[in-house]
């Protein structure tokens, strides 16, 4: 599904060259759910960002789908994250004044399908959201908002989930529900990629990677 | 891209922020709302100044000639003019300029008393020659004019001007009839078509023309005429005649060299010419002012917008992680901004109707829509709404998804 070969970021920040990501290497096979852990700082927002397709790599490839997708342009990436990718963020991100049915609407406005109420509406129904429809963000719980989130992210029905500390902001059960879900989709075959720096998370992964100051290795607890 | 979606999504947008969006359309509401009214009554009062000096003059191919050096705008009459102007003068000019018809005499008075039994009024008397049909290009509605034939022998006739002719016999057939014009007698020959109004407004139909030397001789014993209106062969030449009369009548009243006219002498196509373009310069100057205005209207837009953005940052990041390319975030505000302007637009073209009709009553002028300026005025707004969305958009289209989700 995913391969990384010698994947590096530099930025440049105030004039000097700053490595986000070094020589990142790894594969991920489609079904997989995986766990990159490592502090704030470490570069795993980096790495999730060339993984979403929302960032390129100063150097090495990124292929996916068995496409390199390094050098495609902004047209291509967002087809992309459009067809193939769903993101969960920690601060939920849903559109203020905006109900949850039209919030998990969202993304089919840019892909090249149908835009259907119907499928909105199963996609909120599966995350247990079916009687908050109409309702804004704001009206919601954090875990409320979350799952929207989830649902919008399933919306265009995508392979690839990633998850940025999805269960930064909420609390133990609201987290154990997204958790539960995001487990329940991976059943389903869907590749998860969680980034967290929480260690009880990643005891439920089936593969870990550690990342610390923009250097990827495999973590030694999972096998 | 889900075009439908995507454009309802646009039009959902602003909708989700009232007060941003009221303030956008205002802008462009004001602009397009003058301008509508500019354009509308500017063309009207163009046409309708034309319309009233054409109803007060008859025609514009003439020179004007009346007695005294100052030019006086006023109704002229007997009491109020030099005693400068004669008769032989007119017989001069149609004499002896060769750019010159024929001219007709005037000798007209305000304030006289007429009578018809009961009913009296006080309308202008004109005292006229037979030429005068002619060359104004008025019309008799009952009856005839005065002639030739009347003016040598000094009948008393009159004709009545449509107003004149209400007053006096509101209910009665004019022709025959023997009116008082002063204490003197006159019977109705003729009945004059209605002008209509005259520069100012008011009208120009209540007056009684008689012959005009009956008038000098018999009326009011005076030998001076009011005014002479000379008809020019080609209506180019109305500054040469100007001059040929000019020169004429100076050696006619023995004025010395270096001393003022005696007379006054106008071109009445050159005199129009004068407050059109008079006119249409103020029009220009308001247009630009308005076109400015417009303008302040699309600098708010471009503010706006550019606060939404920003407001709005999140949420475009969000939108560019679940697919929009950098081409569909321009579009959207782009379209945005473009809509709430081309609705400011249709919100302005709606008051600024309502304002022309509103304008043109109080003014008395005809209601005149010009189909172009609400096109223009929609075009317009659209092209505000591109011009000044531009930038907000590029900026919006330039926005890092990853700074943005991560603030």
């Amino acid at each position: 599904m995913i391969r990384l070969e010698r994947v590096s970021k530099t930025y440049s920040r105030g004039g000097t060259p700053v490595t986000a990501l070094q020589d990142a290497s790894f594969a991920i096979g489609a079904g997989d759910f995986v766990v990159i852990r490592g502090v704030s700082g470490s570069g795993k927002s980096t790495l999730l960002n060339i993984i979403g397709c929302l960032d390129s790599p100063t150097s090495g490839a990124y292929v996916l789908d068995g496409a390199d997708v390094s050098h495609k342009d902004d047209a291509e990436l967002s087809r992309i994250r459009s067809q193939k990718i769903g993101f969960i963020f920690q601060s939920f991100n849903l559109l203020p004044r905006t109900t949850a049915v039209e919030n998990v609407e969202l993304p089919m406005i840019y892909a090249d399908k149908a835009v259907s109420r119907t499928r909105a509406e199963q996609a909120l129904a599966r995350v247990g959201l079916a009687h908050r429809e109409r309702h804004y963000a704001s009206e919601l719980s954090g875990g409320e908002q979350q799952r929207v989130a989830i649902a919008r992210s399933l919306i265009n029905d995508p392979a690839l989930i990633l998850a940025d500390e999805p269960t930064g902001n909420l609390d133990e059960s609201a987290g154990a529900a997204v958790l539960n879900i995001l487990h329940q989709l991976n059943d389903e075959g869907r590749t998860i990629i969680l980034v967290t720096h929480d260690d009880e998370i990643a005891k439920h992964a089936r593969r870990v990677l550690l990342i610390r100051d923009g250097v990827l290795r495999e973590s030694e607890a999972s096998a | 891209m889900n075009i439908l979606h995507f454009l309802r999504s646009v039009v959902r947008t602003p909708s989700r922020n009232k007060a941003r969006a009221t303030l956008m359309m205002a802008g462009v509401t004001v602009g397009i709302a003058s301008l509508t009214i500019l354009t509308s009554i500017g063309e009207s009062t163009r046409r309708e100044t034309m319309k009233r000096f054409k109803n007060m003059l008859g025609t514009f191919d003439t020179v004007i000639i009346r007695p005294g050096s100052s030019k006086n705008r006023g109704m002229v009459s007997l009491t109020n003019v030099e005693p400068s102007l004669k008769f032989e003068d007119a017989a001069a000019i149609s004499g002896q300029v060769p750019e010159i018809r024929q001219v007709a005499q005037i000798q007209n008075a305000l304030d006289i008393d007429v009578k018809y039994r009961d009913h009296n009024g006080t309308p202008a008397i004109f005292g006229v020659t037979a030429n005068f049909l002619d060359l104004r290009g008025d019309q008799v509605a009952e009856g005839d004019f005065i002639t030739d034939e009347d003016v040598r022998s000094l009948t008393r006739v009159a004709v009545l001007g449509a107003d004149a002719s209400k007053q006096l016999f509101p209910d009665e057939d004019p022709l025959g009839k023997t009116i008082q014009i002063g204490d003197v007698p006159f019977v109705v020959r003729g009945v004059m078509v209605a002008r209509g109004a005259g520069p100012a407004g008011g009208s120009l139909d209540n007056l009684i023309f008689v012959p005009v030397s009956t008038a000098s001789k018999r009326l009011f014993n005076r030998d001076f005429l009011t005014m002479l209106i000379a008809q020019l062969k080609d209506p180019a030449n109305g500054q040469v005649a100007i001059d040929h009369i000019q020169t004429l009548l100076r050696t006619r009243h023995h004025i010395a060299p270096g001393a003022l006219d005696d007379f006054n002498l106008t071109n009445p196509r050159a005199v129009m010419e004068q407050v059109t373009t008079m006119g249409s310069t103020i029009r220009k100057l308001l247009l630009a002012v308005t076109i400015l205005a417009t303008g302040i209207g699309g600098v708010v837009i471009m503010s706006v917008t550019l606060i939404g953005v920003s407001e709005r940052h999140k949420e475009i990041g969000v939108r560019r992680a679940v697919g929009a390319s950098r081409g569909a975030i321009l579009l959207q505000v782009l379209l945005e901004a473009t809509l709430l302007s081309l609705g400011g637009g249709i919100i302005g073209i709606v008051i600024g109707v309502g304002g022309t009709q509103v304008v043109s009553r109080l003014q008395h002028l005809p209601f005149l829509l010009q189909p172009g300026a609400v096109l223009l005025a929609a075009a317009l707004s659209i092209a505000l709404g591109l011009l000044f969305g531009a930038y907000p958009a590029w900026k919006a289209a330039m926005t890092n998804p990853i700074e943005a989700l991560r603030d």
